[in-house]
């Protein structure tokens, strides 16, 4: 019975590209990091409260601690200016930028993807328009898009599901967690636009090759050629660039902080922590180095698991 | 594979040792010297002034980065003194002032010209101030001139009521009329309808004026059948005398209004340019000015270029050849040019506060020196629970300002409404008010002096009184009853601003046991959020003074719709500074306003935090600049001192050093007042 | 392409009116007077149909006014004037990420999975993993203050375009260098090259002749939202290094509500935006003899 599931399921897309990207070590390995990550930062600050009881926001009631400390055995990774200690300030941000990041990127997976495959397959002028939209939406600036959600959604008028969400996902219900929300919100706005047109030219550029006359020629309708034949083979492109979209939406969420547009103090995230930590590199530079490093082997995993999943998705992988 | 992915990281991990060893260098600086310290080859002044300037009319911007280019293109009647920032003579070479402060004369030196040419008088004034004063000109800083009579009329297009050949007296209506002291200068047409009894002025607008006439039958009545009259550019209180003298007449008196004279707003502007350029007269091929310096060149957002100018009437004096204003607002970044040579000196609040305890060590350097400019939180005193007096007293208990100025390094803290520090005279006032009150309370000295301070247990008794008790809970305290959902702190998106968020909410939640949330805002959208009263619980509020009087503060909650934004308002505090203004004897009148500031105080419609500190780098080869309160710098003073030995040494002295140049310069302008 | 920039002026000009606050508003209150004062010059308190006519009429003739808060500037004049900052340190920028990204790129995909490709990916991968903002004050720490060789910051000369075109250039330059080893590795695999290498050709050949046209197809799309962006100027290199680019006078104007300026740089971008893409579109067609226009 065990055979038997074992090769059927050999078959199917998924998991012969799960056995390729076992083999494949580096990304492997790159993949166990992230999970270790993902584990560190929903069950870290737990852990740390728990053993040590320092939260992301607890400054010590003695006033000769408020100042920043060099890592120690008590505070791994040192303390910020507030005497916070750090390492529970990078796990937090963590889940913050962890979150913006992959949750702006399935919406950009989700929507970019559908978007312009659909565009560029129909061709004409439908692809035009579809294409022209993107356009138009790019070209509005999104500083001004997070500022207008911001004000219309921010305060006391904030949606309700904005409001369920940052009560059951973001553990409390709180001010500073719902502008989070609209801020993945507004951020996976404008992040599939760019998917999109990666996409369109991948799917313009296969959509006359012959496997698709084939599926034609058999009877297959136009959301089975897309959605079946066409999005697969372009999958290589597409995730390499998605990997691509979880550091620059990370890097947004940092910039917008710094605009004030992002997250709310005390919260932090691995940008706002970077941005102060650059601040006082000069004199405490462990505020910059540890979520500095924290963020680039974060990054650097992401890309070596996206380059994995390429060669391991890629139907046509052989050794060249 | 493996080998890669460690080769990787080490890349990674190398580069980021790299920045840990560099930041390292830097921090062991042994040099006498922030960075690079040599003059610069031309008698030229690089310095940083903050975002670039809006307009180069100083009629028009209320930005302290304008206000600090104005000083060196544009003079008024008088200008700040290099150190105190007190007045001292500019165009005016002397001046009488009536002795109830409600009139001045003064009187111009013969010798001043606009930089293209055209000699300078009176007339260049009266024609300034009715700018200024028009409704025409969107002036952001007219509302400080309203001591002149009548400017505050004609700046809102009131109308006066003409019945038959006379008109209607605000004397009539329930005003009190301000008793006016004797004449200065020649009697002519105008000072005669200044001296006499004020017009009751009433509004433009239609609407405005049928609400305030319903609202009172016996002035409808008076005012029925009769003729409105607009008021004109004419009626304000300014006058020229003749070519070479200007009288200015006050609706009240006024004090500390020669200060106030220095200011952007009473600089002259150029009748023969504005009018025949109107909006394009700013531009650098149009501009002209009467400062010690002139346009050379403007880069937008990249230097504005000045030279010197040999029409000013003091240019053998100029100590400078030039200025070049770069407009960097990024603080790392004015440290790097500074650090680098490539700037001489900055404006104020640049060293960001986790440099300080290195930068403090260059002391022939760093200026931290008070300020008048102070941080508060404002409570929004119309929205439970802050409308309760208890709770917000409780707030301001439960807070250690100590702790906050030392967390902030570079502030002191505040227990006051206006700054301590800045006023000596005022300060002195203060401690006999607060000796008087306290005699006339009967409480004992030592409990006199933790009035206002920080007091957990004051704290957790008054949140009791008003009904949110505070509890015992492990190490720390809790306040479980009290709604934290609805307030929060606001504040202005800035890094300094958030770091006193953090500190003071970590305050009150160890204090208090009150977690108030955090709420940042971008600046325009958090103004009409605070000064609206939009706000619920606390909202940042940083105010730098006009002028060097306490008043500057003080009357940040005066009159119904003031500057606050805390919805206080109480006409007894306002009868109280009126009183104070209508003092003539300076010790009295500040011993008034300190009466008037303990009773605001008593009210607590702000938490006071910290009075800010100078916080700037100048180059020891920068001779005649001065930390004054305002970072208000005349720039003619300034010089570039070639030789190390006459540098400056130990800047914490810079104001009772010596300056043999500076100081026969500022005695020389004095004396001609005396004369 | 003008029709679509009016659509983005009006969806912009709509944002603006919602967003709180206006561009009048100080820490100071202004006289009820002077308020009314400004409202009644710039016709605040007309309809706001009424308003739009008037701010389309004059946006379709191209004329967007003065700025609100650099008062007596107008719109085209800051734009004209800053422009060429921009477009040099973009320019610059994406030429350098061009060299290094297409070389790193394409070396990469020929020496797939061996340390050849490792190596310029990994470093790659630092690049995208390393913010700008962090970048640049550590390229400044050791070239103007270890190496004393580069100005830290302002416009001038040569020299002062090194640091930022490196800063505003790495990121991009990583982009480009996975795009194009991903679409080299699609290519190289793909029937033409082989029956390209069946014919003989040699690897060279191949190569530059056909993978590479089809290879950079990732790039080429991605090029056109870039360069427009990279002309538009970039907010944290020019903030860093205090330079008079468009992209900080862009998010000043948005932040100080400054409705024409903000309006004017828009249709700009969008107009350079479209033509961009317009020129990626045709250029696809030249560069993959697969793709066909119906």
């Amino acid at each position: 019975m065990e055979e038997v599931e074992k090769t059927t399921a050999g078959t199917s897309l998924w998991s012969d590209a799960w056995k390729r990207l076992r083999r494949n070590k580096l990304a492997f390995v790159s993949l166990c990091f992230l999970a270790f990550m993902v584990v560190a930062v929903i069950a870290g600050p737990s852990i740390i409260f728990w053993t040590t009881g320092f939260t992301y926001e607890s400054t010590p009631t003695d006033r000769a601690l408020v100042r920043a400390f060099p890592p120690s055995l008590l505070h791994p990774m040192g303390t910020d200016d507030q005497g916070r200690d750090m390492l529970a300030r990078v796990l937090q941000g963590g889940r913050v930028s962890l979150m913006v990041g992959i949750i702006s990127t399935i919406v950009s997976l989700i929507v970019g993807v559908s978007y312009g495959a659909i565009a560029g397959y129909l061709g004409g002028k439908i692809d035009n328009i579809m294409m022209r939209i993107v356009d138009v939406i790019y070209a509005i600036p999104y500083i001004l898009i997070v500022i207008v959600l911001l004000s219309v959604f921010g305060g006391a008028s904030t949606p309700a599901w904005i409001k369920w969400l940052s009560t059951n996902i973001g553990g409390a219900q709180n001010q500073g967690l719902s502008q989070l929300f609209l801020l993945f919100f507004a951020l996976g706005l404008v992040s599939w636009l760019t998917m999109a047109r990666v996409v369109r030219g991948q799917i313009l550029s296969l959509k006359n090759q012959d496997f698709v006359m084939a599926a034609r020629a058999t009877g297959v309708g136009t959301f089975g050629i897309i959605f079946r034949h066409l999005i697969p083979n372009a999958l290589g492109p597409v995730v390499v660039y998605a990997t691509l979209t979880i550091p620059s939406v990370m890097l947004t969420e940092a910039f917008l902080s710094f605009l004030g547009l992002g997250v709310q103090a005390p919260y932090a995230s691995w940008g706002s922590l970077a941005d102060i930590g650059i601040k006082n590199l000069a004199i405490y530079p462990w505020q910059l180095i540890f979520p500095g490093v924290t963020m680039a082997l974060t990054l650097f995993a992401l890309n070596f698991v996206g380059d994995g999943l390429r060669d391991a998705l890629d139907p046509q992988t052989r050794k060249f | 594979m493996i080998k890669a992915l460690l080769r990787g990281y080490r890349i990674a991990l190398t580069a980021l040792i790299a920045v840990g060893l560099l930041s390292s260098c830097s921090t062991s600086a042994d040099s006498r010297y922030f960075g690079k310290t040599e003059p610069p080859a031309e008698n030229i002044l690089r310095y940083i002034s903050g975002p670039e300037p809006e307009i180069l009319d100083p009629q028009i911007s209320d930005g302290q980065p304008e206000a600090r280019i104005y000083m060196a293109l544009f003079e008024g009647l008088v200008e700040y003194g290099p150190k105190d920032q007190q007045p001292i003579p500019a165009l005016a070479k002397r001046w009488e002032i009536s002795s109830k402060v409600d009139e001045f004369v003064f009187h111009l030196r013969d010798d001043a010209k606009w930089s293209d040419g055209k000699p300078i008088t009176a007339r260049d004034f009266v024609y300034s101030y009715r700018r200024g004063f028009d409704p025409k000109t969107i002036s952001r800083t007219a509302q400080l001139g309203f001591f002149v009579k009548y400017s505050e009329a004609f700046k809102s297009g009131g109308v006066f009521v003409k019945k038959g050949d006379s008109y209607l007296l605000e004397k009539d209506f329930g005003a009190t009329e301000h008793e006016r002291a004797p004449q200065l200068g020649p009697e002519t047409e105008h000072n005669k309808f200044m001296r006499s009894a004020s017009r009751l002025v009433l509004d433009g607008d239609e609407k405005k004026r049928a609400k305030a006439l319903a609202a009172d039958p016996k002035l409808a009545e008076a005012v029925n059948g009769a003729e409105l009259v607009p008021v004109k550019a004419e009626d304000i209180g300014v006058e020229a005398i003749d070519d070479r003298s200007v009288r200015i007449t006050l609706r009240q008196s006024a004090p500390f209004f020669l200060g106030l004279l220095a200011h952007q707003f009473f600089r002259l502007v150029p009748e023969h340019v504005v009018e025949k350029h109107g909006k394009n007269w700013t531009r650098p091929q149009n501009i002209v000015t009467n400062g010690a310096f002139k346009v050379k060149e403007h880069r937008p957002y990249d230097a504005l270029i000045l030279e010197k100018d040999p029409n000013y009437w003091d240019a053998a004096n100029v100590g400078l050849d030039g200025i070049h204003f770069y407009p960097i607002e990024e603080l790392s970044t004015i440290m790097n040019l500074y650090k680098a040579g490539s700037i001489d000196a900055m404006l104020n609040h640049v060293v960001p506060s986790s440099w300080i305890g290195e930068i403090r060590q260059y002391k022939d350097e760093y200026l931290d020196f008070p300020e008048i400019a102070l941080a508060y939180y404002s409570m929004n005193t119309q929205k439970a629970p802050f409308n309760d007096i208890k709770v917000r007293k409780a707030f301001i208990a439960g807070l250690d300002r100590e702790a906050l100025s030392s967390f902030r390094k570079i502030t002191q803290p505040l227990y006051a409404i206006s700054p301590t520090g800045t006023f000596p005279d005022y300060d002195k006032a203060r401690d006999r008010v607060s000796e008087e009150l306290r005699k006339e309370q009967g409480v004992a000295p030592e409990e006199w002096a933790k009035k206002g301070r920080f007091d957990r247990e004051l704290a957790h008794k008054l949140l009791g009184e008003a009904g949110f008790p505070v509890v015992k809970k492990g190490d720390g305290w809790e306040c479980p009853t009290f709604p934290t959902d609805t307030i929060s702190i606001t504040y202005n998106t800035n890094e300094n601003n958030r770091a006193v968020a953090e500190f003071i909410q970590a305050q009150w939640k160890q204090n208090l046991g009150i977690t108030v949330p955090l709420k940042t805002m971008e600046f325009k959208a958090f103004l009409p959020y605070m000064k609206g009263l939009e706000y619920s619980g606390f909202s940042q509020f940083l105010w730098s003074g006009d002028y060097m009087d306490p008043y500057s503060f003080l009357s940040l909650m005066y009159g119904p719709s003031n500057e606050g934004a805390t919805g206080y308002y109480d006409p007894k505090f306002d009868k109280m500074l009126d009183e104070a203004n209508s003092e003539l004897d300076p010790i009295k009148r500040y011993d008034t306003l300190a009466r008037a500031e303990f009773y605001l105080l008593d009210q607590a419609p702000v938490v006071p935090l910290t009075v800010n500190a100078t916080n700037w780098l100048k180059k020891p080869y920068l001779k005649g600049m001065y930390p004054n309160p305002g970072t208000l710098i005349p720039w003619k003073f300034v010089y570039i001192e070639r030789d190390p030995a006459k540098w400056d040494r130990d800047v914490s002295n810079i104001m009772t050093t010596p300056d043999a140049r500076v100081d026969k310069h500022l005695a020389d302008l004095v004396s001609s007042n005396s004369k | 392409m003008i029709p679509m920039a009016l659509l983005v002026v009006s969806l912009t000009w709509g944002l603006i009116r919602i967003a709180p606050g206006n561009f009048y508003s100080t820490e100071r209150k202004l006289p009820a007077a002077v308020e009314a004062t400004i409202r009644a010059k710039y016709g605040l308190d007309d309809p706001w149909y009424k308003q739009y006519a008037t701010m389309m009429s004059n946006v379709v003739r191209g004329d967007f006014g003065d700025s609100l808060k650099y008062q007596g500037q107008t719109v085209n004049e800051i734009i004209w004037r800053h422009l060429p900052y921009s477009a040099t340190i973009g320019i610059l920028a994406y030429l350098f990420a061009l060299i290094v990204g297409l070389g790193a790129g394409t070396y990469a995909a020929l020496k797939q999975n061996s340390i050849l490709d490792f190596g310029p990916m990994s470093l790659a991968m630092f690049g995208l993993s390393i913010p700008n903002f962090v970048l640049a004050p550590v390229l400044v720490m050791i070239f103007a203050f270890w190496l004393y060789a580069l100005p830290p910051a302002r416009w001038g000369g040569f020299s002062s375009l090194i640091l930022p075109v490196i800063t505003l250039g790495a990121i991009y330059a990583a982009y480009i260098a996975r795009l194009t080893r991903a679409g080299m590795l699609e290519v190289l695999r793909s029937d033409f090259i082989r029956t390209a290498r069946a014919k003989g050709l040699n690897d060279r050949t191949v190569l530059l002749r056909h993978a590479f046209r089809g290879g950079i197809l990732p790039v080429i799309s991605f090029t056109g939202p870039a360069l427009a962006a990279l002309l538009a100027g970039t907010v944290v290199v020019e903030k860093v290094y205090a330079l008079p680019g468009l992209g900080d006078i862009f998010i000043k104007a948005v932040l100080n509500r400054d409705e024409p300026l903000v309006l004017g740089i828009v249709a700009f971008l969008s107009i350079l935006i479209m033509a961009f893409n317009l020129i990626v579109d045709i250029s696809y067609g030249f560069l993959d003899p697969r793709i066909r226009y119906e």
